[in-house]
């Protein structure tokens, strides 16, 4: 029987960001922007993303690395105004088991040098897996990814 | 605009078993009479499906809203069930809206573990409160009556 734990935390991470809300915000509404940040390692295979951004709408991306497990992203949408907040609740599944339950707001602010972003992420860490330190050290990897992508 | 985070836990001990505490939460009429009847409200519809991925959704009517708010009052509470553990745990999200604004999105957990003589019970909700939303202070104070509801419903079923 497995022993069940159910583990709750929270990290935030703030970024100052060169370039205006409306910009930043696009990174995340536009599929085809975020497509290109909102991915896992260049050496991981990688399924297609899917995202149908409107409260309701779901999102989803799959990948791994090579010969290891599938870690699964699967999203809804709860909250969206446009250039200020997002709110998605995710989960995670590594393979097929149910590793974490998130809920992530994003909130974007203007700033004199363009964009506070600002992360919130309240997270569910089931029967052990995953750790909140992970997942705060995958998120930044991701803001730096979507910083690259802005950039561009 | 302001989103205010914070995370709250209500501990509970019932003399009933984890089984019949999670049949009041798996059972659409058991549910129903705990969670949605209240005196004071008005329910307009509610409808749930519990599974994984599943939804439940509510609208009621605030009777005092008037006087309140100002105006007619209609709340709307929409969750998604993420996961279920049959006797030992239920997580799901939920969000808030008051006239069709919403005001809150939550993540809550749910755990059932056997204790002497019962169950302890332990809600945590991780929330997002927007602008004008009831906050922490009176969503835990919700819950709080919520949670003596379901143990008020489970004398009555005994």
């Amino acid at each position: 029987m497995t022993k069940r734990t159910t583990s709750h935390a929270t990290f935030v991470i703030e970024r100052e960001l060169e370039h205006p809300p409306a910009k930043v915000f696009a990174a995340y509404s536009n599929q085809h922007s975020k497509a290109k940040w909102f991915v896992g390692p260049e050496e991981w295979r990688q399924s297609d993303h899917q995202l149908d951004f409107r409260v309701g709408g779901n999102e989803s991306v799959s990948g791994g690395p090579p010969h290891g497990p599938v870690h699964k992203f699967n999203g809804e949408y709860w909250d969206i105004i446009e250039n200020e907040r997002i709110v998605i609740a995710y989960e995670m599944h590594m393979d097929d088991t149910r590793t974490s339950i998130s809920l992530g707001t994003t909130e974007f602010k203007s700033a004199p040098t363009g964009t506070r972003l600002i992360y919130t992420e309240q997270c569910v860490f089931l029967d052990g897996h995953d750790n909140v330190h992970d997942r705060e050290r995958g998120t930044q990897d991701l803001l730096n990814q979507l910083e690259t992508f802005l950039s561009i | 605009m302001t989103t205010t985070h914070a995370t709250f836990i209500v501990e509970r001990t019932y003399s009933a078993s984890p089984q019949r505490i999670f049949a009041a939460w798996s059972d659409p009429v058991a549910k129903r009479a705990w969670f949605v009847e209240g005196e004071g409200w008005e329910i307009e519809s509610y409808a749930v499906d519990f599974r994984e991925g599943g939804t439940e959704t509510s609208r009621f009517r605030f009777l005092k809203g008037e006087e309140t708010f100002g105006e007619k009052t209609f709340f709307g509470n929409n969750t998604v069930f993420n996961e279920i553990v049959p006797n030992e745990r239920i997580v799901f999200t939920y969000s808030m809206d008051r006239n069709g604004v919403r005001f809150s999105v939550s993540l809550a957990s749910v755990e059932l573990k056997h204790a002497a003589g019962g169950t302890r019970l332990i809600f945590t909700e991780a929330g997002a409160f927007f602008d004008g939303a009831d906050g922490p202070k009176m969503r835990e104070a919700g819950w709080n009556e919520l949670l003596q509801k379901l143990d008020d419903h489970l004398v009555e079923g005994a």
